[in-house]
């Protein structure tokens, strides 16, 4: 609740802060307001509070706000050091997105459908103006408005599937709900199999999920790189724990017949993403059509549903957050140098700025998921989870995914160390050069000690 | 309320909005005249193009308007309870007017409401 409250507040004060001429205290009232955030968050690790009936602070819900506070941060410092004096609506952007994480942390830690539909709601309103930040360019109208329209489309299945299990179960609980599909067998009713596939309409369309991707691409390329980055990142990664939180809390008994529905969601997204994402020019297209395949990674974890799954989708979520901040870093950077997300800007980036090159290889290798990166054991904690119940067919599908994902991660790379072109150096902010060796480090960490990581929830 | 209801249900909404579009079909004489393509059939007739140019400041006062509206109404089921359950309800009253003040004032202080 704690967390709730200071999100909210460090966005009243920030916003505030632009009125009354005060640009320069907005970041740090924001960064206090992430740490003392976090730190709440944290405090609450191993108690279990219960708020309300309405939300419960566990080690899952902790473990997915310190990520989503961790990719805020990032953006944060990003955002500070692009846009700090080209942006009139600095200060705005940055009280929206303190805002959204409330909605994150909503998202994250419910127990009552209810609070599962106001998280979604405060994160999707909050990305939908983000991803018209450019007012002027037609692409980032596009993207708002499409996402707009599309996101209150599925918002509608979403509540449509909600009031369905409310009519069939008389409870918004998911531990109501869960008891109740245990207690009478329930799972074939036609309310409850009408209400949960609507609820699963809602909630793969906000993870960018096969069939429900076709908003991303184009609201992806057409929103500010950097809030791509933000929405690739923390928008999934919400929604994905929001997902495994409902069919765990709430269907339990029933996933054992929407498995194959999950494994045939889950094959068709990394087909789809992957084979896509080969034919894309733009880099940030192509990084939409990537975040679309790694929906179908997580989804494998979600299916098997086994003690691990938990693990392996946190385990999933932390690697893809931090090699994604890093690629729409990089690329954001190089967009506003170049004004072109094309892999050509990356021609010569070896030479003109050989940390962000490194940088970028690094995040590159670790979403196609190559040892010893973060990726590479994201991966095999998700294969892991589905062979030891069993599934093998959807395992080596998952592998033949990778393997084709490699070429198209590798295009912007080789760009960058074989290929000759704008040499002139590239000059960075101090502390962004740091905060790019962080989470490169990070990722090499991760992946040479995964161990601690994976048993945490 | 079983499976067979729920399909009655599609199938009467399919054949209702269906059928109000075949029963137009087939009902509607081709009438023509210069009024049928008018903006407002049976109103003053419009003057000049519909593609002028006009002030749009006043849509700001419509979204104002409308989150104060919405904040009325969730006062009326408060109103209902604020015996039964008491001071924490007026408490939470107040900070959630304390919210919506703060919009308001950040609204004013940005100039939404000044004539243009």
């Amino acid at each position: 609740m704690m967390v709730l409250i200071i999100l909210t507040a460090a966005g009243i004060l920030a916003m505030f802060a632009s009125v009354f001429n005060g640009r320069s205290v907005v970041l740090p009232v924001s960064l206090s307001g992430l740490f003392a955030a976090g730190y709440f968050a944290l405090l609450e690790w191993n108690t279990n509070t219960t708020y309300f009936e309405a939300m419960r602070m566990d080690n899952f819900a902790i473990a997915f706000t310190v990520v989503c506070l961790f990719a805020a941060f990032v953006f944060l410092l990003l955002y500070h050091y692009m846009h700090y004096s080209s942006d009139v609506h600095y200060a705005e952007v940055i009280s929206i997105i303190l805002f959204s994480l409330a909605g994150v942390v909503v998202m994250v830690s419910f127990t009552s459908m209810l609070m599962l539909f106001l998280g979604i709601e405060i994160l999707s309103l909050s990305l939908y103006i983000l991803a018209g930040l450019k007012k002027k360019d037609l692409l980032s109208n596009e993207a708002s408005l499409k996402y707009l329209l599309m996101g209150a489309f599925a918002t509608g299945f979403l509540l449509f599937g909600i009031a369905m299990l409310y009519g069939a179960t008389g409870s918004f609980m998911l531990s109501d709900i869960a008891y109740y599909l245990g207690l009478h067998k329930a799972v074939a009713e036609p309310f409850i199999v009408t209400g949960i596939i609507m609820l699963m309409i809602g909630l793969l369309f906000k993870v960018a999920a096969a069939p429900f991707h076709f908003w991303t691409p184009d609201v992806y390329q057409g929103a500010p790189t950097l809030v791509t980055g933000y929405m690739a990142t923390v928008g999934k990664v919400a929604a994905f724990a929001a997902l495994v939180r409902v069919f765990q809390l709430g269907f339990s008994p029933a996933l054992e017949t929407y498995q194959f529905l999950f494994a045939a969601v889950a094959v068709t997204t990394m087909f789809i993403g992957n084979i896509t994402a080969l034919y894309q020019k733009s880099v940030k297209r192509m990084l939409a059509y990537s975040s679309i395949s790694h929906a179908g990674y997580m989804l494998i974890a979600l299916m098997a549903a086994n003690e691990v799954t938990n693990g392996a989708v946190l385990f999933y979520s932390i690697a893809y957050t931090l090699a994604s901040l890093l690629a729409f870093a990089v690329v954001a950077i190089l967009q506003q140098k170049s004004g072109s997300d094309e892999v050509s800007v990356f021609n010569g980036l070896s030479k003109s700025s050989p940390l962000m090159s490194i940088t970028f290889a690094v995040a590159m290798l670790s979403l196609a998921g190559i040892p010893p990166t973060a990726g590479f054991f994201a991966k095999f904690y998700v294969f892991s989870a589905a062979i030891s119940d069993g599934w093998v067919w959807i395992t080596v599908l998952a592998i033949i995914n990778s393997f084709i994902s490699v070429y198209y991660y590798f295009a912007p790379v080789i760009a960058s160390y074989m290929k000759k072109g704008n040499e002139e150096g590239i000059v960075l902010a101090t502390p962004v050069k740091v905060l790019l060796a962080i989470i490169a480090l990070l990722t090499l960490l991760i992946g040479l000690l995964p161990g601690s990581l994976s048993y945490l929830i | 309320m079983g499976a067979s209801s729920l399909i009655v249900l599609i199938c009467a909404a399919v054949a209702f909005s269906a059928g109000g579009i075949a029963i137009a079909k087939f009902m509607v004489k081709g009438t023509k005249n210069t009024a049928k393509g008018e903006a407002y059939e049976c109103g003053i007739p419009a003057k000049g193009t519909p593609w002028d140019q006009f002030n749009v400041g006043y849509y700001l006062f419509a979204l104002i308007f409308l989150i104060f509206d919405v904040e009325l109404i969730f006062l009326y089921p408060w109103a209902v309870v604020v015996k039964s359950i008491g001071w924490p309800a007026f408490v939470e009253i107040v900070i959630f007017m304390f919210i919506l003040f703060m919009g308001f004032l950040y609204a004013h202080k940005k100039g939404a409401l000044k004539w243009m």
